[in-house]
């Protein structure tokens, strides 16, 4: 290093760009032009198989997707996922974060142990509950001690998508309650205090100190939580395959089968997009509802 | 009293939780004759898993090191300089953190196809190389450091990229740790691109290997299925019970700033 000479003749690029060039080349090609090349294809016809390989049609993939059954059942399904998911996850996820807190002996085994399912692959935890809700499998060899059981929870239409559901609770359910506890620490314990010397009980402390206190917490979970499930994919792939009657059929199913098996990019990418503004808008509705500023004075409605 | 009451909720609640883990387990190695590993030795051969989990490590060391360059760099220049427009480039950086990836999944599968680089390690590392959450957290730790070190080693006559890879990377330990952490264990996981970009059993990663072992012939052959679903998630098991605590903190603590 020393031995270097303080001006060399050769022209040298400023080191900001060299610092930032890598990081624009890989965004550039793999995120921003196929993030744009996303939304034109939206307003092809697109078929590699056709002829006519690329025509312009306007509209007309977008305007689809309000008369298509299909992406209307599939909207449906996703929709009751979110919407019943997220929310049974957030609120099982603050019970065991509340039940952690304190000192609990072996808190730290509870942690690992409720944190485990959170790192195992969804391909994993998908063919795991595959072949546990089958009619010989696991839930059912449980149920059978109380007398119950013997039914084919992903091959029933009405007990399919809750099955898959229940899954993706028990999944999820454990590492949003590890940021709550990690959350917890940050609350004062003389709110607590003042808490019990008002002589509020659980449901009082609960409403006007934790969850206020944890709002920005909670509306940070209900975002990424929202994004991900409107993004559910494996499961229905490696458990059902959309089935049995469309009952599990989702948005980025039909993404996936519109472009790889209808081989109809310009339609899969009108889907895609609509997925994306599904996601925005609840994410921004999550992030209004939770947000610390304008939360009225410590209540859930 | 209370605190009984405490622990025997919690112990009920794990218990219900691993019970699918367990039947899972049970499953695999419950053979004809009796307990075995026979089922994890025959997926291993013949899934053929040996050739998935090379791939996966493969694949992973790849996106690994990529990650922890160019995120080094990028985090290092967003939080050290000024740069025209920078605001607006971080918070694309951070846009993309929020992205729906499926949304650039059918372009980018088009992109690889002119490319030729379907099926190939390129295709499985190059596009997650710059995951935009590494960089948004290296940056975030950064500015929390004053450049004093920084400006130091530039009055001894120090290069950018000598002071980037001597000074600040030895001080980035941490966040480069939460760094490896996050991306091993997505990209490990990985399936709906890995699945698009790969067309032939060599090139197959593990969970996309496991997911088509699923739905061809062996899709009722439980005991094979169940061990090769343990064989994919063993590596992330065992680092899991060693680095427990980096990991729950790392994956954690990063989201509530």
């Amino acid at each position: 290093m020393k031995g270097r000479p303080a001006n060399t003749d050769r022209f040298r690029l400023p080191p900001v760009v060299v610092l930032l060039l890598p990081w624009a080349i890989v965004y550039a090609v793999f995120y921003v032009f196929p993030f744009v090349f996303s939304f034109t294809l939206g307003f092809l016809s697109y078929n590699p198989l056709a002829v006519e390989k690329t025509s312009w049609v306007g509209v007309d993939n977008f305007a689809r997707l309000f008369t298509d059954p299909r992406f209307a059942r599939a909207l449906r399904n996703t929709l009751v996922f979110v919407l019943g998911t997220v929310p049974l996850t957030t609120i099982g996820a603050l019970g065991i974060a509340i039940l952690l807190r304190g000192r609990i002996a072996g808190k730290s085994l509870f942690k690992a142990g409720f944190f485990l399912p959170s790192i195992i692959s969804m391909v994993v935890i998908s063919l795991l509950f595959k072949l546990f809700y089958a009619p010989n499998g696991g839930l059912n060899q449980a149920l059978s001690l109380l007398g119950l059981g013997g039914h084919g929870w992903l091959t029933d239409p009405t007990t399919a998508l809750p099955a898959i559901m229940v899954m993706d609770v028990w999944a999820a359910m454990g590492y949003y309650a590890i940021i709550f506890d990690a959350a917890f620490a940050g609350i004062p314990k003389e709110l607590y205090e003042a808490a019990e010397l008002e002589g509020a009980g659980f449901r009082a402390t609960l409403r006007y100190v934790t969850v206020p206190m944890l709002r920005p917490v909670i509306s940070f979970v209900l975002v990424i939580n929202t994004i991900r499930s409107f993004q559910i994919f494996i499961e229905v792939f490696v458990m059902t395959q959309g089935g049995p009657l469309g009952s599990t059929d989702t948005l980025v199913l039909y993404l996936y089968e519109a472009a790889f098996r209808h081989l109809d990019y310009g339609y899969a990418s009108a889907i895609a997009y609509a997925v994306f503004v599904l996601s925005g808008v609840f994410s921004i509705f999550a992030i209004r509802r939770f947000r610390p500023q304008f939360g009225r004075s410590g209540t859930v409605g | 009293m209370k605190r009984n009451l405490q622990i025997v909720a919690l112990i009920l609640i794990l218990a219900v939780m691993a019970y699918p883990l367990v039947w899972m387990i049970t499953i695999s190695l419950r053979t004809a004759d009796g307990t075995s590993l026979r089922y994890y030795g025959e997926v291993w051969q013949a899934g053929p898993f040996d050739r998935y989990f090379v791939n996966s490590v493969v694949v992973v060391t790849i996106v690994l090191v990529g990650n922890i360059l160019i995120c080094s760099m990028a985090g290092y220049a967003f939080a050290r300089y000024r740069i025209p427009g920078g605001k607006i480039l971080f918070f694309l950086v951070i846009s993309m953190i929020m992205l729906p990836k499926q949304v650039i999944l059918v372009p980018l599968y088009i992109l690889m196809q002119k490319l030729h680089l379907i099926d190939t390690y390129a295709a499985l590392t190059l596009p997650f190389t710059a995951d935009p959450f590494n960089i948004f957290l290296i940056r975030q730790f950064l500015v929390t450091i004053p450049p004093d070190c920084e400006e130091a080693a530039r009055l001894e006559g120090a290069g950018e990229l000598t002071v980037l890879f001597r000074v600040v990377m030895p001080m980035l330990k941490p966040a480069l740790a939460v760094v490896a952490i996050h991306t091993c264990l997505i990209n490990w996981n990985s399936f709906l691109f890995p699945f698009i970009l790969t067309n032939t059993t060599s090139m197959r990663t593990l969970p996309v290997g496991l997911a088509l072992l699923s739905q061809g012939a062996h899709s009722t052959d439980w005991g094979h299925l169940m061990a090769g679903a343990l064989i994919a998630s063993l590596p992330v098991i065992l680092a899991f019970l060693v680095f427990q605590r980096q990991i729950i903190s790392g994956l954690t603590s990063g989201m509530t700033r």
